[in-house]
Formats: structure tokens, sequence, C-alpha cells
């Protein structure tokens, strides 16, 4: 049994939500780095977050919510896993073009969080 | 007169890399429609790559048969070439622009090598091994870049034949067997290539040479060009997601900065004791006021609004020279680590500088907050503050169709008011933080400095500031 093809509007909507998922994740990174103090290294993660979550939301027509809702998951690490599994649905086409640079922004975020 | 020029100023290594990237990059961005422009284009980047091959400074190889493997590539693809001219296929039309690029680094390495002062013997063993590595680095692209033509043009006989009907003419079921001889044939040149990388790659590519980030060009660059940007972009495009990046961005500086500064004060660049009661606290206030400011412009976005690509891009830009000199991994590097990178007193100027920039952009955060006809915000979150405040929507004027579609309304002057008051205040704290740097202009700077310019808000608006006294924290004055 293959995945069958997203159509375009879910190719769309798919990026969407993950720049909704990065959004988030750089909020909450925010808020840990918030906690832990004005030199953490969370705030260079959150930005990192917040950039790769702008570059997603370039790609998401006007008519489509790159922000809201919020997701339900709270941990930035988890958000950026979920983020990264909807990126292997995203297919490369002429539509998607430029979405090569959120998948390695969002290795590098990964690889960066996780260690 | 004009100091630019068009001349790609790039070194080898860095064309090298370019080129290798790119094809790596080719492979996630290919489908059965390039096929035939590809093919057309192939033939370039194999030729460039044998001139850079023979341009470098030869080597004793290990083995001899990998200094014939460019040989026998180059021999391959000028059969391929001769195949597709007998064949009229792919014939005629566009090249890949893709392709067309790596082989133009290629070549601008080649001119490179072969140039003159070029021809030199290299005489120490990590000369060899930084040219094994660029050998290998050219390889690696052809490998790759052959792998990228190859799944082009499977795909596109794929293609043809879910086209098709079983009773096809010849002329439509044509592109079938011409695609299968030239996938062959690049599946034959992507081995032979594959068999010079090996599993060697990682081990060849250890001996590259590679220049240490030195001096604090990069940062400065990064903050400066940041600098420019998010004025073009707020004086042209005042919207919440730049605002949001804008504050982002200004407290990541101030994490840095104090990153920076600590390092330098470890090693003795910047006064330790002006550095722990004064530059420490005013930096820590200067990061909590963005960050505040970051996340109230970032609840405020709403859904048709995005940020300036070419602001996302030096912000991106900002972390990245950030990341350069002052991380190891994924943590602060150490002071001995970051000294070796950089001369800590100059990134400490570096630091000051952003520290005036960052008290200007403070000022324009105002500006907008309080004068900006059509700033907009998310319904939903105006109208949650709106609630907090003891409004309710209909006096706050967003209806219930834009709550639910959480459109882009326009700012109640209630929450632009609170904008206003939380934008004072940064910029009581952005000149606190400016002020305390006067000090550090003292130390880094041996001679007679002059004290940094103070950024001026627009005349007719600004009010005269309090000034914390040094040592005190920052607090607001109105």
């Amino acid at each position: 049994m293959t995945t069958p093809p997203l159509l375009p509007h879910d190719t769309q909507e798919t990026i969407a939500a993950i720049a909704r998922l990065l959004h988030h994740a750089a909020d909450r990174t925010a808020c840990q780095a918030a906690t832990e103090g004005s030199r953490s290294e969370l705030h260079v993660l959150g930005l990192g977050m917040h950039v790769a979550a702008a570059e997603a939301a370039l790609l998401v027509p006007a008519d489509l919510d790159p922000y809201w809702p919020q997701p339900t998951q709270a941990d930035p690490l988890e958000l950026l896993r979920i983020a990264e599994r909807l990126a292997r649905a995203v297919p490369v086409n002429d539509e998607t073009a430029g979405f090569s640079q959120v998948v390695v922004s969002l290795t590098d975020l990964l690889r960066e969080a996780g260690s | 007169m004009s100091t630019s020029t068009t001349v790609d100023q790039r070194s080898i290594g860095e064309l090298l890399l370019d080129a290798d990237y790119q094809a790596r990059k080719l492979l996630l961005d290919v489908d059965g429609a390039d096929a035939a422009a590809m093919l057309r284009t192939w033939g370039e980047v194999v030729q460039a790559a044998g001139d850079l091959w023979s341009s470098l400074p030869s080597t004793p190889y290990v083995s001899p048969l990998d200094g014939a493997t460019m040989q026998r590539l180059e021999t391959m693809s000028q059969a391929q070439h001769r195949a597709q001219l007998a064949r009229d296929w792919p014939g005629d039309g566009p090249p890949d622009e893709r392709l067309l690029g790596m082989a133009e680094n290629l070549q601008r390495a080649a001119e490179l090598a072969a140039g003159p002062g070029r021809r030199v013997t290299p005489r120490s063993p990590a000369a060899y091994d930084d040219l094994d590595a660029a050998r290998m680095r050219v390889m690696h692209t052809l490998y790759v870049g052959a792998h990228a033509v190859g799944v082009a043009v499977h795909q596109h006989v794929n293609e043809v034949r879910a086209t098709v009907s079983r009773h096809a003419s010849d002329r439509e079921t044509r592109d079938i067997p011409r695609g299968q001889d030239a996938a062959t044939r690049l599946a034959a040149f992507e081995q032979l290539a594959g068999g010079f990388v090996g599993n060697r790659f990682s081990h060849v590519m250890a001996g590259e040479h590679y220049t240490p980030p030195t001096g604090t060009g990069r940062l400065h660059q990064a903050l400066v060009s940041w600098d420019i940007q998010a004025h073009r972009t707020l004086a042209v495009t005042p919207s919440a997601p730049n605002l949001h990046l804008a504050a982002g961005t200004q407290a990541m500086i101030a994490t840095a900065s104090t990153a920076i500064l600590d390092a330098a004060a470890t090693a003795g660049r910047v006064n330790g004791e002006d550095y722990q009661h004064r530059l420490a606290p005013a930096l820590a206030a200067n990061q909590q006021s963005w960050a505040k400011a970051a996340n109230r412009w970032g609840t405020l976005s709403s859904r048709g609004e995005r940020a300036d690509p070419a602001l996302v891009h030096a912000a991106n830009e900002v972390r990245a020279a950030v990341h350069e000199i002052a991380f190891d991994h994924t943590r602060w590097a150490t002071p001995d680590v970051m000294a070796g990178r950089i001369d800590l007193a100059e990134a400490a100027a570096t630091v000051q500088q952003a520290m005036i920039a960052g008290a200007e952009l403070a000022c324009v955060h105002r500006d907008i907050a309080e004068r900006e006809p059509d700033l907009t915000g998310s319904a939903r979150t105006i109208a949650a503050w709106s609630r907090e405040a003891g409004i309710d929507d209909e006096i706050a004027l967003i209806s219930p169709g834009d709550v639910y579609a959480n459109r882009a309304v326009k700012l109640p002057d209630l929450i632009r008011q609170a904008l206003v008051a939380d934008a004072e205040q940064l910029i009581d704290v952005s000149e606190a933080t400016m002020a305390v740097a006067g000090a550090l202009a003292d130390v880094s700077r041996r001679e007679s400095a002059p004290a940094p310019g103070r950024p001026q808000c627009r005349s007719e608006e600004r009010d005269p500031v309090r000034i914390p006294a040094p040592g005190r924290p920052p607090t607001a004055s109105r």
C-alpha cells in the first residue's frame, strides 16, 4: 500500500501546519529561555525557530493562517519533530519551490535542540 | 569611483563547496520534466570538472587508477553527447540553470587554479591533503549530480510509459528507449564516480584546509546589514510579523552581546567590574524588554500577514554569525575558544555599535506603535486583550466574524496605548544600555575615542528621558 498523493490544497495546509508548529515552538522556547535567564542559549535557538517559521509562512497562501490555531503540544522539541514528520509528506514540485530551505532549517534545528 | 566588481570573489574551496551543495540540492528538487534540460547541460558540468581537475597541481596518488578516473568520465560524457546528437534527443532547448550554475562554479575554480602564480608545487602533507580533498569534492559533485540527472531521466521514462496507450506509435514511445539508453550511460558514470568516492569521502574531506572564522568581519557586517534592513522593512511595511521578527532578533543580539562581553571580561579585554555591575544588568534588562516586545507583536500577527523575506534573511545571517564565533556546537563557547576565533576587544566594539543601533530601533518601534495609522493585529488577540482590560468586543469594534476568522483588524486605541507604553519602556532600557556602553569604549579602545553618538528619535515627539545612574538597574522614567 502506498501513501496517497497530497492534493495541492493539502500541501498548502500541511506547510501552514508546519509554520504553526514552528511559530509556537519558537514561542515556547522563548518562554523557557526567559525562565533560564537572559544568557540562555535557548534565545538563539528560539530565533532559529522563529526564522524557520517565517520562511515556512512565506510559502503559505494569504487565506491560510500560519499562526493559529495553537498546537496542543507544548514541548518545543516535540513540535519540531512533528513538523519534520509533516515535512516528509510535502511533495517536490513547482508549488513547493523554496520548501527545501525549510527542510534544511528543520533538520538543523532538530540537531541543535536535541543535543 | 565605484569599488564594486562583477568578478566572482570566491576562493576555489568556496566554489567547490557551492558546486557540491548545488548538486545535493538538485537531488531534492528534481523530476521527470527536468530530464531534457538536464541532459543538455550535464556535459558542460563534466567538461568544467575535467578542466578543473587538470588545472590542479599533481599529487602522488595512492592508486594510479584514481588519476585516470576523470579522463574516463570525460570520455563517457563525450560519448553520451555524441549519442544524444545522433538520436536527436533531447535536441535544442533551454539549459538547466542549476546544472549551469554548477558548471560555472567549476569553470571559475579551474580559471583560478590555472591562473598566474597558481602553478606551484605543493610540498607539505597538509597541502597534499587539501588537494586530495578538492579532487574528492569535484568527484562527489559529479557522483551526486549524475544521480540527480539519472533520477530525472528515470522519472521521465516512467511518465512517458504511464501516458502512452498500448497502441501508441513508435513516435509516441520513442522517448522510452532514448531515455533508457541515457539512464544506462548515467548509471555507468555514477558507478565509476562512486567507485572513486567509495567510503573515503569523510576521511579525505578531513584533510580539507579550513580557515576558522577570524576577526569580527562577518558579525559586524551581519549586524550592520540587519540594522539597515530592519529600518527599511519597518519604514515600508510596519506590520506585526515584521515587528515581531525585529524585536526577537534584537533580543537575541542582546543575549549574544552578553556572551561576547562576558568572554571579553574574562580575557581582560573589558573591565570585569564594569561588565559585572553595569553592562550585564543593563543588557539583561534590554534583552527582557525586547523579548517582551517580540511576544506582544508575535501574538498580534494575523493570518494574511507575513514577515518580509529580506528581513528573514538578515535575521538568519545575524544568528549564523553569532553561532560561528560564540558557539561551540550547541553551547556558548568558552572564553578561551572565543578568544582564539576573534579579537574580543574588537568584538566588544562591534557589540557597542549594536547597542547604539538597538536604541534607535526602539525609537522606531515606538513611532510605529504611536503613529502608524494602518497598524493592524489579530482579531482574537485584540479581543482577548480588550476583555482583560474590561472592554467588550462591541466597544472595541471587533465583529464575531473577525474573531472567528482571526482577521487583521485595526488596533483599538487602548491596545495602541499599551503598545506605546511598552515601547517607551523599551527606549528607556535601550538608552540605559547605550549609556553604560560608554565605559566599554574606554576599555576596548585604548586611544581616546569620542563618546558614542546618541540616537535621536524624531525630534518633535521625543521627551527628555531620565538615564539611570550607572550601577543601578534601568527603570521607566514616565
